[in-house]
């Protein structure tokens, strides 16, 4: 009987098919939900490790005690000196990061011819994409000298150092999100304010930017996070005193941050000891302030997302009548110029802060006079100003470490290990060793990111899950990378018994580029149109056929894209892995995954700050580390840049 | 009739998007005081013809422009020519209501405040007029202050246009203006249309041919970047010279 077999051959057919999907789409889902657990997992760790401090000498004991030393008779742990620390540097970056940023991001996006444009945005994706190791490296070795010289200071280790360094840092983060928000005000604004004749200038401050400001806030927001967490390029150029600056703004005491702390001391702490746990109490304050600050800035780009969604109605919003506006404008305007003049008065006294009060105002008044036409002018030309400092930063850093590394790169550089504490030889197990951490990483975070990314977008409907899926991938991109190196060695190398071992910095750097690579994959998803999916749905194929047959190929170059920035960022930690998995010298490549390895920003790092005379060699590692990175972003970009040309949707 | 009756004259002008080719020697008169109709059937060139004349193409990226548009006898495309005097005294109204993320009050206030008139009683007066003008002013003087977005798309457009005349134009530029609108706020916008050439010129691109021969004096009949036939609204729809405009306009294609 044909006809039963072929229906028999059907059902069979179909059940398997119906079994290979409920698998494929269980599978799935088990990567989504991976984001979760390991943001659980990291938030018990800190606590488990991090609570009995709190129980010692009690949680306000240890936020407001002024004093941390914990290798003093009796020891101290008072937190407050390295918060206030963190605070100010990272105020102080934003006040030098927020205006350049802002500026640039304003040329970027208004006024740029579209070929310079594209020339700043690959400049600015570059310095985003330099290692935190080489920038503190440059720090150390260019910027801090240039301040003792300038100054004529004992010292450049400081706090201004700090927060040159980590507004230049945090400037990508604030240009790039701060240009979104300014690029996607609608066209229908600019033509209404300009066909009234305004100036491009008056079109842009009185019309574009408000429209941006939220985004704005959010972009400053962001960047103050990066600025908190950031960890190797503030502990190599901050002189990491705990001490309060006094008075409070004397911008060259040296300063020390929670980061920096951490930094420092969790490579010398006794296992279990209260300094220990004390630790780990600074990485849970550490990590609460750094989850706060983004989740404002995530709550107020989820508004601005919704604000620009044109199928939503609009609701009615009553605005505060003109007059309570004016007033509460007015009042914050004071607020602000007095606390200004305060600070002022205290940093330079008082006949030079009157000084300068009188020529801001004179300013103000010259530019009440003006007409629109030359304050346009002026105002552009401030603007462009901003983006030719930023690409000036960007060139000095990369000529010093390309002029001096150059002299040191040879064959032998290359291929040799290392000889007299890394001051000769060459730097061969170290390449190796990065090379090894990276594609473990990837690896590991591939598969779990990409699956989580296509449960996302392919198989679940908006809701309450996603949501808390999101979140918790928001939660990870935003958690600091010393974050994860303490994480990585709580759990993997002491709770999992790995050991300092190659492994345990594969997984640790792996949970690292996690959300990267979600985000990027589920961007490149999305921009598939659904049509195609109707299009193979509607003939029959399943879910899963659909997806890989249709969705995937044409997401591919974004995804792809993706993975290369993550296997940029990956070489370029050092955080994450200095506690998990490497060592600074070694005769052999590791045989097994269980042996610590050599790392390319490891190396870099201990050369710098406890290697005297290894200067030439440090020199090279970072050209070799920055060349290795920026190649990645470059061919990257170019990816991008040449699929989006090809892309016909 | 003296060259002062012609506001707006475009000679042999020609635009370019990139490689594609979309206004053609175009050469055309706009009387004052007149309502001139530019219409055809969709990518036929009206609403970039339109925007040539106040230089809001200039904001497109890829836009090339030959030849001459003079605005009082003036070339507006000479690089001596200040854009923004330019917008100033020729206003443009756009397809879909586009009101700024203000007040109401703040809107028509925007033109006057860029152009340097920051008293407040002034501004009063003329956020006044300017919104009787449009026929406004009954249904928003108690809520000047609520956002421009909480009103409906007609009132939204009658604000645009009480935006543009508050900065006291000498030309009105009408980008389908009723196009993303109900018929009944249609009524009013071309209600509106008829009274407000008394004090302007006024330019309207429609696709609608009624439109057209309800509120426009003159009419001119575009197809593929050229401008077939320019005449009396009257003369275009009942006796059209021209083979083409005769198709279009009795419906044969379009």
């Amino acid at each position: 009987m044909p006809f039963l077999i072929e229906s028999f051959s059907f059902f069979y057919s179909s059940k398997r098919k119906y079994f290979k999907e409920i698998f494929i789409k269980g599978t799935l889902f088990v990567s989504a939900i991976f984001a979760i657990v390991v943001i659980f997992f990291i938030i018990f760790f800190l606590f488990k490790e991090g609570h009995p401090i709190f129980e010692n000498i009690g949680l306000w004991n240890f936020l407001s005690g002024k004093e941390w030393n914990p290798t003093g008779d009796p020891p101290s742990y008072g937190a407050f000196s390295l918060i206030l620390g963190t605070l100010l540097v990272t105020s102080g970056a934003m006040i030098i990061s927020v205006p350049l940023g802002f500026g640039s991001a304003i040329f970027i996006s208004e006024i740029a011819p579209p070929k310079i444009r594209s020339i700043i945005k690959s400049g600015v994706e570059i310095l985003a994409g330099i290692p935190s190791v080489v920038y503190g490296f440059f720090g150390l070795t260019v910027l801090t000298d240039w301040l003792r010289v300038t100054f004529d200071k004992p010292s450049g280790e400081c706090w201004l150092a700090g927060s040159i360094l980590l507004g230049i840092m945090a400037l990508p983060t604030i240009i790039s999100v701060s240009e979104d928000a300014i690029s996607s005000v609608p066209m229908e604004y600019k033509e209404a304010s300009l066909s009234l004749g305004a100036t491009k200038w008056q079109t842009i401050s009185k019309v574009i930017v408000p429209s941006a400001l939220s985004g704005i806030t959010a972009a400053i927001i962001l960047g103050i996070g990066r600025a908190i967490g950031e960890t190797m390029a503030v502990m190599m150029v901050t002189g990491n005193a705990a001490i309060i600056p006094k008075p409070i703004t004397n911008v060259f005491s040296p300063i020390r941050t929670i980061t920096g702390t951490l930094g420092i001391e969790m490579g010398e702490v006794a296992y279990g000891s209260t300094h220990y746990h004390a630790l780990f109490g600074l990485a849970l304050i550490l990590f609460a302030i750094v989850l706060i600050v983004n989740m404002i800035a995530n709550v107020i780009l989820g508004k601005l997302k919704e604000k620009h969604m044109p199928a939503l109605k609009k609701k009615k919003r009553k605005m505060l009548s003109q007059k309570t506006m004016w007033r509460v404008k007015r009042s914050i305007y004071a607020l602000c110029s007095l606390t200004l003049m305060w600070l002022l008065v205290v940093q330079f006294g008082i006949e030079i802060s009157v000084l300068i009060i009188s020529i801001i105002l004179c300013c103000y008044l010259i530019s009440k006079k003006i007409s629109a036409k030359t304050s346009q002018r002026v105002a552009f030309g401030i603007v462009a100003l901003s983006t030719i400092i930023v690409l000036f930063i960007l060139g000095i850093i990369l000529y010093y470490i390309i002029a001096n590394g150059a002299r040191a790169l040879s064959w032998e550089f290359l291929s040799q290990y290392p000889l007299d504490s890394g001051r000769a030889g060459g730097i061969y197990p170290a390449i190796i060793g990065t090379l090894y951490l990276v594609g473990g990483a990837i690896l590991i975070a591939l598969p779990i990111g990409i699956g989580a990314a296509i449960y996302l977008t392919e198989y679940t409907k908006e809701g309450l899950l996603t949501k808390i899926i999101r979140t918790g991938i928001e939660a990870l991109n935003g958690t600091p990378s010393i974050v994860f190196g303490l994480f990585g060695f709580a759990f993997l190398v002491l709770y999992l018994n790995l050991g300092v071992s190659l492994l345990a910095g594969q997984i640790t750097l792996a949970l690292m580029i996690l959300p990267t690579i979600i985000r990027t994959t589920e961007e490149s998803l999305k921009s598939v149109p659904q049509s195609m999916r109707e299009a193979s749905l509607a003939l029959g194929a399943t879910k899963w056929q659909t997806v890989r047959k249709v969705v995937l190929p044409p997401a591919m170059p974004g995804i792809i894209t993706g993975t290369i920035l993550s296997i940029g960022r990956a070489a370029g930690e050092t955080a994450p892995i200095m506690f998990t998995a490497v060592v600074f010298s070694q005769r052999f490549l590791p045989t097994s995954p269980l042996e610590p390895v050599m790392a390319l920003p490891y190396h870099l790092f201990v050369l710098t700050t406890s290697v005297p005379g290894a200067e030439q060699n440090a020199y090279g590692t970072a050209l070799v580390l920055l060349l290795l990175v920026i190649c990645l972003y470059i061919i990257a970009i170019m990816i991008r840049n040449h699929y989006r040309k090809m892309r016909k949707w | 009739m003296s060259e002062n009756h012609y506001v707006i004259e475009t000679v042999d002008l020609n635009v370019w998007y990139g490689e594609s080719h979309v206004l053609k020697d175009l050469c055309m008169k706009v009387m004052r005081n007149k309502v001139t109709a530019l219409m055809g059937p969709s990518g036929c060139g009206k609403s970039t013809l339109i925007r040539c004349f106040n230089r809001m193409n200039d904001i497109i990226n890829n836009c090339r422009i030959k030849g001459k548009v003079l605005f009082n006898g003036k070339d507006i495309y000479n690089p001596n020519t200040d854009v923004v005097t330019i917008r100033k005294k020729i206003g443009m109204v756009f397809q879909k209501p586009n009101p700024l993320p203000k007040s109401i009050y703040e809107n028509v206030a925007y033109g006057p405040r860029v152009h340097g008139v920051n008293d407040r009683e002034t501004l009063d007066k003329i956020v006044e007029k300017s919104l009787k003008s449009a026929a406004l002013w009954d249904e928003v003087k108690d809520r000047l202050e609520d956002s421009a977005m909480s009103l409906s798309g007609g009132q939204q457009q009658r604000l645009c246009i009480a935006r543009a005349l508050a900065i006291e134009p000498e030309v009105i530029l009408m980008d389908e203006p009723c196009s993303a609108l109900d018929p009944i706020a249609t009524t009013k916008i071309e209600n509106l249309i008829n009274d407000l050439k008394k004090k302007y010129t006024v330019v309207i691109v429609t696709h609608n041919m009624q439109q057209a021969a309800r509120v426009s004096d003159y009419t001119g009949f575009l197809y593929l970047g050229q401008l077939i036939e320019f005449g009396p609204t009257k003369q275009i729809f009942e006796n059209p010279q021209e083979e083409l405009t005769e198709k279009y306009i009795t419906g044969r294609f379009g």
